[in-house]
């Protein structure tokens, strides 16, 4: 139901001057258009797309960026270090065009980032970041974020969604940071005209034929997997890169290092992936993954299992992007099929 | 006459049953009717998953690598490109020629999806299956059937094919197609490159390589990159950091061009499989039409072939005095 | 504008030169001895032939934020090792080209012949090239985070 208080409309010719004003007062990160489409920092409305069904790579860029300093340290006079913080987010951030199952990840990824231990660098940028969704009317083939409990026309996960329903957007602020942003913004909305509603659910049509996988025993399906040969024919396809961790809007896992170069350098952090043979390697040589088998079979076991026994979600929102990307196609979908209806034990 | 599936399959239950293999590895349906995906056999009962048609893409022959140790010879189907590829393997004895069997497929081209799609303007689930017909694809959609030029979906490697037929193999299924109609200068692009100012040309690669998030997938699918440890996984020297900037990710690409030199026999898998949609190929392009304008030579035809950075002649062009 | 200028006219190249311990490493010792007036901009690494230098050492170098790079080795059919310098030589000849591609100019990755002899030689080709790389500016490959 939309809330007749809290809800508003924007005409859709509005948007980009919306957007301008945006990124003048925050920093602005939207889809844009390059070789892929992929969320980035813009400074106009006019360089955002909002032709696309999902981006390449999710936006935890904005939370979890690739790489990123820690601190930079320097010799001192007695030849003691000194450091210094590396760079906070210095300003509040929007990010515009994030789909729900995306908001749903960042949900799953606060588990991670603040859960027994804090992370201030995440915490901080999540902190400071005002979330304006997009609803999904026009799914992919790849998607099945419905598996997961995702309504991909919800606002759940976010503080305003918007939705496409023709000549302009529905405006619905969920939380308090998104209804401060509509008043803050409030010359670009416009009263509902009464008919949004209607429009909307018309509009959830094409929701209607997603994939959606029973998921709900899958946790206590995947414990006899752990031995057996299933993952050994999904491992002899694969090919190790890190496409499905580094686009998966769950995938968390990182590597600190340092460099230093003269008398200073950094510590960074930056993103590691459970595909890669040198994230286990220890350092006698030995590798309790020694390979693609092993290693797949820890990135699905990590999803549907870990993940789950620790903190009581799966880590997957269904998005498809490991699936669509995957340059040997190996489909979690599948995956998620056979765990569930018992093939996989069975063959 | 073309190779079909049933071919294939009729071709390769053969070889099971009269112990020719003991392993195959050819394409099967994938996720859905645009996509296809490895497959491997251990037996003929299972060779009517087998499939061949123009979305089969992937370049098996870096499996090959996987198979050194198994016992038996492993079959494997092969494109023009891929076999090239196989010729570079034997080439750098990464594989035994005894040990494998190869079915050869005479290919006139694999179909861009992306382009596919965006020509037909339909989305991927509408497609029911991509035939070859001769200088256009018969795309089934989900009611009719379209006929689609070739020159507007075809991969871009495909586009500048000169090896549509295999030139290693133990069998040929379906007769060998001797050149293609639409393939002509394949170096046309890497030439416009060339003609940028050297501001244009780092703007350019800048703006590329900042895409980068060294997935490495390009690296991994690379049926010529076959070392056990890879320069940019070595702990100790530390060639590469972890962090991704545009230098580090300058030095990758340089890097990995530069091993593939006189490698690389172009079958485009390293741009298929980017997620960012990088235009790796022109990079390997140039350093190919360089190889065959300083040292005559092109890679993957004949097993024979010294690779070019192995040997040198005493008249090498000499432009550093 | 001024502040463009000012900065070329004060820019000094970082210069890296990675010379063949049994020609261009004497020859740079002969110029040095031979009090012959050269720039200071470029850095000596010995090694033991040309044919030592890998492409990776040269992109790794640039990445880094060197301003150019000098191979100095044997003049052909010279080589201590017989055929080192020949093989680097098809090597450079195929990572020249590739580093314009990607707009590296190609003066900043030069490959010299310089003998034990020629101390003269490696004095003209320090400058040579320093003043090459001076005029061309900035590395502006070099862009750490």
């Amino acid at each position: 139901m939309v809330d007749q208080t809290k809800s508003r409309i924007i005409e859709k010719n509005r948007l980009t001057e919306l957007l301008d004003k945006l990124a003048q007062d925050y920093h602005l990160i939207a889809p844009v258009r390059d070789n892929n489409v992929s969320f980035r920092r813009v400074e106009s409305g006019s360089e955002v797309t909002l032709d696309y069904i999902n981006t390449v790579l999710s936006p935890k860029n904005a939370f979890f960026p690739q790489t990123e300093t820690l601190f930079r340290f320097s010799r001192d006079d007695s030849r003691g270090f000194r450091t210094e913080p590396g760079a906070e987010a210095d300003r509040e951030q929007v990010i515009f065009g994030i789909r729900p199952c995306d908001a749903r990840s960042l949900r799953l990824m606060d588990m991670v980032f603040n859960g027994q231990y804090k992370d201030s660098y995440y915490l901080d940028r999540r902190e400071k970041t005002t979330l304006i969704g997009l609803a999904c009317f026009d799914p992919a083939e790849t998607c099945f974020c419905p598996t997961f409990g995702i309504d991909p026309a919800s606002g759940e996960d976010v503080d305003i969604l918007l939705s496409d329903i023709g000549d302009r957007y529905l405006v619905e602020a969920s939380t308090e940071k998104g209804a401060a942003l509509l008043d803050r913004f409030a010359e670009f909305f416009a009263e509902l005209r009464g008919d949004e509603e209607q429009l909307r659910e018309a509009r959830k049509a094409g929701l209607a034929g997603m994939k959606k996988l029973d998921v709900s025993a899958i946790a206590d399906k995947m414990a006899p997997l752990y031995e057996g040969d299933y993952w050994d024919s999904i491992g002899m396809k694969c090919l190790g890169c890190g496409i499905c961790t580094y686009l998966c809007p769950t995938c968390h896992c990182f590597d600190i290092a340092d460099v230093s170069l003269d008398e200073g350098g950094e510590r960074f952090r930056c993103w590691d992936s459970c595909m890669f043979p040198e994230f286990t390697l220890m350092a006698s040589g030995e590798n309790p993954r020694p390979n693609r088998k092993a290693r797949v079979q820890q990135r699905f076991f990590h999803k549907f299992k870990y993940f789950h026994d620790r903190n009581g979600e799966l880590a997957c929102v269904g998005c498809g992007r490991c699936l669509r990307y995957c340059p040997v196609n190996i489909d979690i979908t599948q995956i998620i099929e056979d765990v569930t209806s018992g093939k996989a034990g069975n063959e | 006459m073309k190779a079909t599936s049933e071919e294939v399959q009729t071709s390769v239950k053969k070889l099971f049953e009269d112990g020719s293999i003991g392993h195959f590895i050819g394409y099967e349906t994938g996720s859905d009717s645009l996509h296809v995906t490895p497959c491997f056999l251990k037996s003929g009962q299972a060779a009517s998953r087998l499939v061949w048609n123009p979305l089969c893409a992937n370049n098996l022959s870096k499996y090959l690598l996987d198979f050194k140790n198994v016992e038996g010879k492993v079959g494997i189907m092969v494109k023009g490109c891929d076999s090239r590829s196989v010729v570079e393997l034997l080439k750098e004895n990464q594989i035994d020629r005894d040990k494998v069997f190869i079915v050869g497929v005479p290919c006139s081209g694999i179909v861009d999806r992306e382009k596919l799609l965006e020509v037909l303007g339909i989305s991927p689930g509408e497609v029911v299956a991509v035939e070859d017909d001769g200088d256009a694809f018969l795309v089934t959609i989900k009611g009719g059937t379209q006929r689609v030029d070739k020159e507007k979906v075809l991969r871009g490697e495909c586009l500048v094919c000169k090896y549509p037929t295999p030139l290693v193999y133990d069998v040929l299924l379906g007769e060998a197609v001797s050149s293609l109609p639409w393939v002509g200068d394949d170096y046309s692009l890497i030439k416009e490159q060339e003609a940028l100012s050297s501001e244009e040309k780092a703007l350019h690669w800048n703006r590329e390589f900042s895409q980068c998030i060294r997935c490495y997938a390009c690296r991994n699918i690379c049926p010529v990159c076959t070392c056990t440890e890879c320069i940019f996984d070595k702990k100790a020297p530390r060639w590469i950091s972890k962090a991704n900037d545009v230098s580090e990710n300058l030095v990758y690409h340089l890097v990995r061009a530069f091993h593939v030199a006189g490698r690389c026999i172009d079958c485009g898998e390293c741009e298929r499989a980017c997620p960012m949609n990088i235009p790796l190929r022109s990079l390997n392009k140039k350093v190919e039409k360089d190889l065959l304008e300083l040292f005559d030579y092109t890679a993957g035809i004949d097993v024979e072939q010294q690779p070019p950075l192995t040997t040198y002649q005493l008249g090498d062009l000499d432009e550093f005095l | 504008m001024q502040d463009t200028k000012e900065v070329q006219t004060e820019f000094k190249p970082k210069i890296l030169a990675f010379c063949c311990n049994w020609c261009a490493y004497a020859g740079a010792d002969l110029a040095g001895v031979s009090r012959f007036q050269m720039p200071t901009d470029v850095r000596v690494i010995r090694v033991m032939c040309s044919g030592r230098v890998p492409p990776e050492l040269i992109i790794r170098a640039l990445a880094n934020g060197l301003d150019g790079v000098m191979i100095l080795g044997c003049h052909p059919g010279e080589c201590h090792y017989s055929e080192g310098n020949y093989l680097t030589r098809r090597r450079a000849h195929v990572l020249k080209r590739l580093l314009s591609y990607i707009g590296i100019e190609p003066e900043r990755f030069q490959l010299r012949w310089v003998s034990a002899a020629e101390g003269a030689k490696f004095s003209a080709v320090v400058k040579e090239t320093t003043d090459k790389i001076t005029a061309l500016g900035p590395n502006r490959w070099v862009d750490k985070r």
